[in-house]
């Protein structure tokens, strides 16, 4: 056994332990082990910034939304760690809070496009002939479509609002998970355990749900990852320019723009923020890193 | 190689055609009256009087069918007349026009600066794979991905116009206010092509004329530079059409930030006053050029790589 294990388990395995042998956490630490060390640091740095997201609400030393006209611009002191903005709010406390929508939104759009792609990518690669080719030529077309424009026109057309926001992102990223899916599809497709399972006469939604899912999932998960970051950044982009998540709710990316006309006076109002979100997408992008590394070195063994 | 090129045309002129009727649609799709925007964008009031409307309606021919109105409005876009400006009164083409201009020039400088980076770099680390000009090149390339550029631009804003007074802040005035917007947009572009470069280019040193050129006694520099860089070049030539067909719409946030009278603003500015000949003509212009330019990337690719050429004059 080895030495972490023997550290963490008494810890945190209390309950599981007796329930089944390998438990879930020590599979977790293995896994963790055998990959690059950045997927483990994107993990960890992607679990501080979920928990200081779920804690805020104990953890905000003032109300994000409590404006103090007197005391705005302040640089950092003992009372306001991180100063105050240009309506005298919490810089710190607003910091706290302010990456929620902007997460939920990202994780909502990354989830629906992956199983929206997923879907027709597997349904592409299964039908093959006319319906493929007509799927990839539109995947080809949205792929080098600017998300944020096609965002921006939906917006336009459909009116500002989070479910707006969602669908306007859902329908420009689905695609890399389509063309993905698709190959990962054709190439698990033609192993030969496909082929046996056709032989047994299983049927095709059986072979997809069963086979061809299951075996294409980590390099799927691999690129969810990698995409949330962009997504998050997307989302924040949108939020800038006052499209995305709109006030009272503090949004990083809306801080930002909100304190761009002091840039030089409180640089800091800008800075923190940016650096919360650059550190939130670079955890998920190292995590997503982390999982395809492995993918291609556990590849050439094979 | 011709059935190819003719194929490839063909996509390209249906695909402008579907986008030209969702172009077309804009206008019914979002919420309100044709008629009554208009209106309202020309007067202030916002009770607009329903026999203006209805007069509206006729002389801007929306009484009649809707595929009358199409053709119409087709026919006229073919003929460069995408109509007014809600709010400039300007005709629209030529809006589209300076914009446009304005883009492309941004977005080639901004893909300059990535090619000109990372293609030495990615050669660089695709020569020793696991070196350490490699690990460092993936790990900036995996940090680029995760900056934001609305967090990068306040920062060079902040270094290089507030700080040092190098360059200015914001505006469209001259090489010096292009090179911070280039500078934060080629980034991200800059960490794709490293990443595309590498593998290209490790798939390349591997292929057996290299072995066959190295055994000649061709120094690793020089086999790199005659065999490698020519051949490694087609994947990332696809990349920056790709690239240049995204950038082409403007990158928004960017050109909001530094004032840049771009695609992207314009599209922004559009949204914010519901004027919708300028939405529809830019939706046109950005779908008509990205998939000119993968046609065409599509085809230099098969002019470039014998194989595909062959695959698909036997198709």
């Amino acid at each position: 056994m080895h030495m972490p294990d023997a550290m963490a388990a008494p810890l945190f395995d209390v309950a599981n332990r007796a329930a089944s042998p390998p438990s879930l956490l020590r599979r977790a630490l293995g896994f963790a082990r055998q990959r690059h060390w950045v997927f483990s640091a994107g993990v960890v740095m992607f679990a501080i910034v979920l928990l200081m997201l779920c804690c805020a609400h104990w953890l905000t030393p003032y109300d994000p939304a409590a404006q103090s006209l007197l005391q705005r611009l302040q640089g950092p002191s003992s009372r306001h760690w991180l100063g105050t903005d240009h309506l005298g709010r919490d810089q710190l406390s607003r910091l706290l809070v302010g990456g929620h929508f902007a997460i939920i939104i990202a994780a909502v759009t990354l989830v629906l496009s992956a199983v929206i792609g997923t879907v027709i990518g597997v349904i592409s690669a299964r039908q093959g002939g006319f319906v493929d080719e007509i799927t990839m030529r539109i995947v080809d077309l949205l792929i080098s479509f600017p998300d944020v424009v096609v965002a921006i026109f939906l917006i336009a057309l459909m009116g500002p609002g989070y479910g707006t926001l969602i669908v306007a992102l859902t329908v420009v990223s689905w695609t890399p998970f389509a063309r993905l899916a698709r190959g990962l599809a054709i190439e698990i497709n033609a192993k030969s355990y496909i082929r046996a399972a056709e032989i047994l006469g299983c049927s095709r939604r059986f072979i997809i749900l069963r086979h061809i899912i299951p075996n294409a999932i980590r390099p799927l998960a691999a690129m969810g990852f990698l995409r949330f970051g962009h997504k998050l950044i997307t989302v924040g982009g949108l939020s800038f320019i006052g499209l995305g998540v709109q006030p009272p709710h503090a949004d990083w990316a809306a801080m930002m723009a909100s304190s761009q006309p002091y840039l030089e006076r409180a640089p800091l109002l800008v800075i923190c923020p940016g650096l919360a979100i650059f550190l939130t997408a670079l955890s998920v992008t190292w995590i997503g890193q982390g999982l395809e590394t492995k993918r291609k070195t556990a590849g050439d063994q094979a | 190689m011709w059935l190819f090129v003719t194929r490839r045309l063909a996509v390209l002129v249906l695909t402008l055609l579907v986008v030209s009727v969702f172009a077309f649609l804009i206008p019914y799709l979002s919420d309100g009256d044709p008629a009554v925007l208009v209106l309202r964008s020309r007067v202030a009031d916002f009770q607009v009087d329903q026999a203006a409307v209805e007069a509206l309606r006729h002389q801007l021919g929306l009484d009649r069918s809707l595929l009358a109105q199409y053709l119409g409005w087709l026919n006229a876009a073919l003929h460069g007349d995408f109509g007014y400006s809600y709010t400039s009164r300007a005709p629209v083409i030529d809006q589209i026009g300076r914009a446009l201009l304005v883009s492309i020039t941004l977005a080639m400088s901004a893909l300059g600066i990535a090619i000109v980076i990372a293609v030495p770099l990615g050669t660089a680390a695709a020569t020793r794979p696991g070196g350490p000009i490699d690990t460092a090149a993936t790990f900036i390339t995996q940090t680029l991905v995760a900056i934001p550029e609305y967090w990068m631009a306040p920062m060079g804003i902040l270094v290089f116009a507030l700080y040092l007074g190098w360059l200015p802040s914001a505006g469209w005035d001259g090489m010096s206010s292009l090179v911070l917007p280039a500078m934060v947009l080629a980034l991200r572009p800059l960490a794709y092509f490293t990443r595309v470069t590498r593998a290209a280019m490790i798939d390349v040193l591997q292929a057996p004329y290299i072995t066959a050129a190295r055994s000649r006694g061709l120094g690793m520099t020089q086999t790199v530079l005659r065999h490698g860089v020519r051949n490694g070049a087609i994947p990332v030539v696809t990349l920056f059409a790709l690239w240049l067909a995204g950038l082409l719409g403007g990158s928004v946030v960017v050109e909001v930030i530094f004032a840049i009278p771009g695609m992207g603003r314009l599209i922004y500015e559009a949204v914010i006053n519901k004027d919708i000949p300028v939405l529809q003509a830019s939706f046109v212009a950005i779908v008509a050029l990205s998939v000119l330019i993968n046609t065409l990337a599509d085809i230099l690719y098969a002019v470039l790589n014998p194989m595909v050429r062959m695959a698909h004059a036997h198709a």
